[in-house]
């Protein structure tokens, strides 16, 4: 009497076994456990069909045998499935650390600069560098500031201990411009200086953006350093109106700033008549009011005007015919809104912990 | 200017409230810096006057923009709150208007005062009463008002003094008459030498261009900027001389500076007082020691005027308002807004004849008058506009758009940029400028800012010893920007710095640290970038290491330097000598003119290059660059391209030798080179290098 159920008990033995099986060496085991010549379970049932009843041994060995070809083929499809998982020759690990390619960061202040020199340049205007070192009639007196105005005290400015050569500026125009004969006494207090070189230099119209380095005699705090960064502004011509400035910051704004909105407060700088001085809907509350913007829900960036008609008379322009305006910002407070900083020595210290945080 | 709420309201009802107040000034020109409660439910208003308006340095002064801002009457009677003692004061107009006649209770003594200006240019207008005093504490509000103001209570006699200069706006002094020698002022320039100690009990030593306030004999006071203890009023005091005059501002202002002696007085006058001021506040003055009891005018009131100062009359056309503005105005308030701020209009042709109060120092021609119209109009009125692009913008300047070049090659380079100050101490410059070379700042604010940057390491290498302190072993920086010496004068400069690894640490190998080599190259990079070829020669720096410092040459002219920063520099800025930093500084200015290659395209080569590599033994210190010229001297011009690919120095070389292995690069444009061709190039070659440098081929 041979025993049918023992069939469907390995069949069932097989199928589990073979569900935990993941390995190469787990179906080998199995292999052997089922189907080795001496010692498979399936080959030990092969032989007992030759002592089974004649009537019964030819159905037990069709389904021995069929049992046979089930598990090797199990064997070979999970063979294949468990192949199919590992790595082709010449595979990576490709969650490893790549190998970085070095990448620096371009100083946030020169970010800013950069973004409103576009802003201009887009607008027409010509970007121009002038020399850091300065005269006094630059600096002060053709900006209608005569030795002894009280406005100087505005400004406390650093000289030189001996006179040297000025710097270069303008050569790609293609004159020699008036400025660079004169020696330079002082560091200049603000690029306003070059409103002066350039007119004397070049007639009307002008549209002019002039960034740089300008140094004070400040001490270092939360929002002082005796260097920063200023842009100057100038647009000259026939018919140039305070509401041309107007317009033209809130162009500028707008691109620094996305949507906020814009105030002129009158002010007073020597060398601009009328003047004012342009804020912005405060950052860090939107206009509510906050400690930032001392509750007033607006915050300063820039100081500006229509050009003094003195400044014309120095420079031999006739202040009849032609206005202007002009203005000057600080890169250090753009960016400081901008990005949040609310500390100026930070652009100073040059942490790269800081400046990483900047995109490229 | 601190303004106490319920003063300015003696002058003006501004409908508002104190926030909105403030908030309607700041956009009339007079930022509010702060609003504190003060006492017993009153407020101080801090305004922010602009150097220009001395006329808003009083509460008077203030009174007239608000009442120009609110479109409302102003007050020029100031009601003092004398509640108390039994009389009201009685109104500006009124005791001006008494000027000239007997002042004071009938039967009082003459004034027995002589006044003398000696220098009308500087003292253009000086007015003296005397008053019979009894010294003692001024009343309580007097006092409130004046503490809300910043300014400390002394007695009844001074604080009348500085109640008038806080309301008003006009300095005022008192003397001691029984200390005026001969019952005199005169007013004179100081004598050279003259010593007169002030009554912040300070020595001071006068000079001639100086004005003094004297009596017969000495100097009693500094014209406009502070008294002489000697004559001040104390509890003793019977008789005051009361001075309200009128300085040169000039003057006051050279004489503070040169003193170092900024006083409330010397801040109002410096800046331009009123000189049509000086009778009404003193008839202001007598006012009040009368009715606070703290004494009697005696006799007349001297008006000493030698130099009358005229109004200033200006034209204000419509089409120079518009044209400024971008907008009309309409006349209305044109007339308005000048008329409520003190200025007297006419028509005329165009426009207005203007005539401007003495007080508005600050008017001077029809576009402050445009400014004044602007100002009270709002700003926020006018139209917005753009300005009409007439000519095609100038060509962009080279330096920038160098910089910007610049800074994108380097940070893709793995360099960060730093911004770091113009000026650093002079130990930290010394080593790179020649002696006297360096450009020292005249009144620095301190020792770290002592001279002007001779070149911009000194102040990266800072940077990398604060990075460095911070975690940061490899540091990669660069800055752009103007560096300064005495023969120089200012020049553009790049500099990078460069210590750590080579490359990032990685899983796959070890690192390297950076060497010559990757400096040499970064310099190369920057010269291919502006379109200059850099060579290298061997120089000496005070600041780099011996042997491993390098000038950068471009175009034959010397444009920078490169190497490893000398053991003792990186000592000084605090940086362990174990790990080299190398560095480079290129003059951008020297570059720009090394530089600006034209680009013409070459054709493609059509035929195959080949190869030869040589190894020779030569000298340990032969340059390489000789190496490489003798080579390009010896070869036809089909030699193409030479480099060194190897270099060996150890086992089985002599110890003075060194094996370097080259490799040639030859090509035609026209055919294909043959072998004997190439063979006999690398065979005179071979024998330039055996002749001139005594190489043996390996
Ligand atoms: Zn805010």
């Amino acid at each position: 009497m041979i025993d049918r159920s023992a069939i469907d008990t390995l069949r069932a033995d097989f199928r589990l076994r073979l569900a935990a099986a993941t390995t190469d060496r787990d179906l080998k085991a199995l292999d052997d456990a089922f189907l080795s010549r001496r010692s498979g379970s399936v080959t030990a049932l092969l032989k007992q069909v030759a002592s089974g009843p004649p009537e019964e041994r030819r159905e037990f060995g069709r389904l021995v045998n069929a049992l046979k070809t089930e598990i090797e083929s199990a064997l070979d499809g999970k063979r294949a499935a468990i192949a199919s998982t590992r790595p082709p020759a010449g595979a990576v690990d490709v969650t490893l650390a790549s190998r970085q390619i070095p990448m620096g960061r371009i100083h946030p202040l020169m970010r800013v600069r950069q973004e409103v020199e576009d802003i201009f340049v887009r607008m027409g205007y010509e970007i121009l560098e002038g020399p850091e070192v300065e005269d006094d009639y630059h600096n002060f007196e053709a900006l209608n500031m005569p030795p002894d105005h009280p406005a100087r005290d505005m400004q406390d400015t650093l000289y030189l201990g001996v006179p040297i050569p000025g710097g270069i500026w303008g050569a790609h125009r293609g004159r020699v411009p008036e400025a660079q004969v004169r020696t330079a006494t002082l560091l200049r207090t603000h690029t306003s200086a070059m409103q002066i070189r350039y007119m004397k230099t070049f007639p009307p119209p002008i549209r002019l953006i002039v960034p740089g380095r300008v140094y004070r005699r400040d001490n270092l705090d939360l929002s002082h350093t005796p260097m920063f960064q200023q842009f100057e502004g100038l647009v000259v011509g026939r018919g140039v109106t305070l509401a041309d400035l107007k317009g033209t910051f809130e162009a500028m704004v707008r691109e620094l700033f996305g949507d906020v909105k814009v105030r002129l407060r009158p002010s007073f700088f020597p060398y601009t008549e009328p003047s004012a001085e342009v804020d912005i809907t405060c950052q860090s509350c939107g206009g509510a009011g906050c400690g930032t913007c001392k509750h007033t829900g607006w915050l300063e960036i820039l100081g500006s005007g229509m050009v003094h008609p003195a400044v014309f008379e120095a420079v031999g322009y006739d202040a009849d015919e032609v206005t202007g305006f002009a203005f000057g910002m600080g890169m250090e407070r753009v960016a400081m809104l901008k990005y949040g900083v609310d500390d100026i020595r930070l652009f100073y210290e040059n942490d790269v912990r800081f400046l990483e945080q900047f995109p490229l | 200017m601190k303004v106490l709420l319920s003063w300015l309201r003696e002058f003006v009802d501004a409908p508002d409230t104190t926030e909105d107040i403030a908030r309607l000034m700041s956009m009339r020109g007079f930022a509010v810096e702060a609003i504190e409660p003060f006492g017993d439910g009153d407020t101080v208003i801090d305004f922010e006057v602009t150097a220009n308006r001395p006329d808003c340095m009083s509460v008077l002064g203030i009174a007239r923009e608000v009442a120009a801002a609110y479109r409302v009457k102003l007050r020029t009677r100031g009601a003092s709150p004398v509640a108390a003692s039994a009389k009201a004061p009685a109104s500006l107009a009124e005791t001006a208007r008494r000027r000239g006649s007997p002042h004071g209770p009938k039967g009082s003594a003459p004034e027995s005062l002589d006044i003398v200006i000696e220098s009308p240019i500087l003292c253009p207008r000086y007015v003296g009463a005397v008053a019979d005093v009894e010294v003692g504490p001024s009343p309580a509000w007097m006092q409130t008002r004046l503490q809300a103001a910043g300014l400390r209570p002394i007695n009844n006699i001074v604080d009348v003094t500085n109640y008038v200069m806080v309301e008003m706006g006009q300095p005022m002094h008192a003397f001691d008459h029984a200390r005026l020698a001969g019952a005199q002022i005169r007013v004179r320039p100081a004598r050279a030498g003259e010593a007169l100690r002030t009554l912040d009990g300070q020595l001071r030593t006068l000079s001639p261009e100086m004005l003094a306030i004297a009596d017969a004999e000495r100097a009693t006071a500094i014209a406009g900027v502070m008294g002489g203890g000697d004559s001040e009023v104390t509890p003793a005091t019977k008789t005051i001389v009361l001075e309200s005059a009128y300085f040169n501002p000039l003057s006051v202002r050279r004489t503070s500076k040169k003193l170092g002696l900024k006083t409330e007085a010397s801040m109002r006058f410096e800046r331009g007082a009123d000189p049509g001021l000086p009778a009404a506040a003193m008839a202001r003055a007598l006012d009040l020691i009368e009715t606070t009891g703290a004494g009697h005018g005696r006799g007349r009131v001297i008006d000493r005027y030698p130099r009358n100062i005229k109004s200033v009359v200006l034209r204000l056309r419509r089409e120079k308002i518009a044209g400024l503005l971008g907008g009309a105005i309409p006349d209305r308030d044109v007339r308005r807004i000048l008329e409520r701020l003190g200025f007297t209009l006419d028509p005329a042709s165009g426009g207005w004849r203007v005539v401007v109060p003495t007080r508005r120092v600050d008017v001077t021609r029809e576009v402050d008058l445009i400014e004044e119209v602007a100002r009270h109009y709002g700003f926020d009125r006018l139209p917005t506009t753009f300005p009409a692009l007439t000519a095609a913008a100038p060509p962009l300047d080279p330096r920038i758009t160098c910089a910007r070049h610049l800074r994108a090659l380097l940070t893709t380079a793995g360099f960060f940029e730093a911004v770091t100050f113009g000026f650093i101490p002079e130990r930290a410059a010394a080593p790179f400028a020649a002696d006297g070379d360096l450009v020292p700042i005249a009144n620095p604010l301190s020792e770290l800012f002592a001279v002007l940057r001779p070149s911009l390491l000194p102040g990266l290498v800072d940077v990398v010893a604060h990075n460095r302190r911070r975690e940061q072993r490899d540091v990669r920086l660069f800055e752009i920007g103007a560096r300064f010496t005495r023969s120089g004068g200012e020049r553009q400069s790049l500099a990078c710095v460069w210590t750590g690894a080579a490359a990032p640490e990685h899983w796959s190998g070890t690192g390297r640290p950076v060497d010559f080599f990757d400096a040499k190259a970064v310099v190369e990079r920057v010269g291919q970038a502006l379109g200059a070829e850099i060579q290298t020669t061997p120089a000496r720096e005070p600041w780099l290491a011996a042997g491993r410092s390098a000038a950068v040459v471009a175009n034959h002219a010397r444009v920078g330097v490169v190497g490893q920063l000398a053991d003792a520099l990186v000592d000084a800025h605090g940086l362990p000598g174990s790990e080299p930093v190398y560095a480079a500084e290129l003059d951008l200015d020297a570059l720009a003119l090394a530089a600006g290659r034209v680009v013409r395209v070459e054709p493609l080569p059509r035929y195959p290059s080949v190869t030869r590599d040589i190894s020779i033994l030569i000298g340990d210190t032969l340059p390489a660059d000789d190496v490489r010229r003798t080579i390009r001297e010896a070869a036809p011009p089909t030699l193409v391209r030479v480099a060194e690919f190897d270099r060996y120095q150890g086992k089985g070389i002599p110890p003075d030798k060194v094996s370097l292995s080259l490799r040639l690069t030859f090509r035609a444009s026209d055919r294909t080179l043959t072998d004997a061709e190439v063979q006999a190039a690398m065979d005179s070659v071979l024998s330039a290098l055996r002749e001139k440098h005594g190489a043996v081929q390996r």
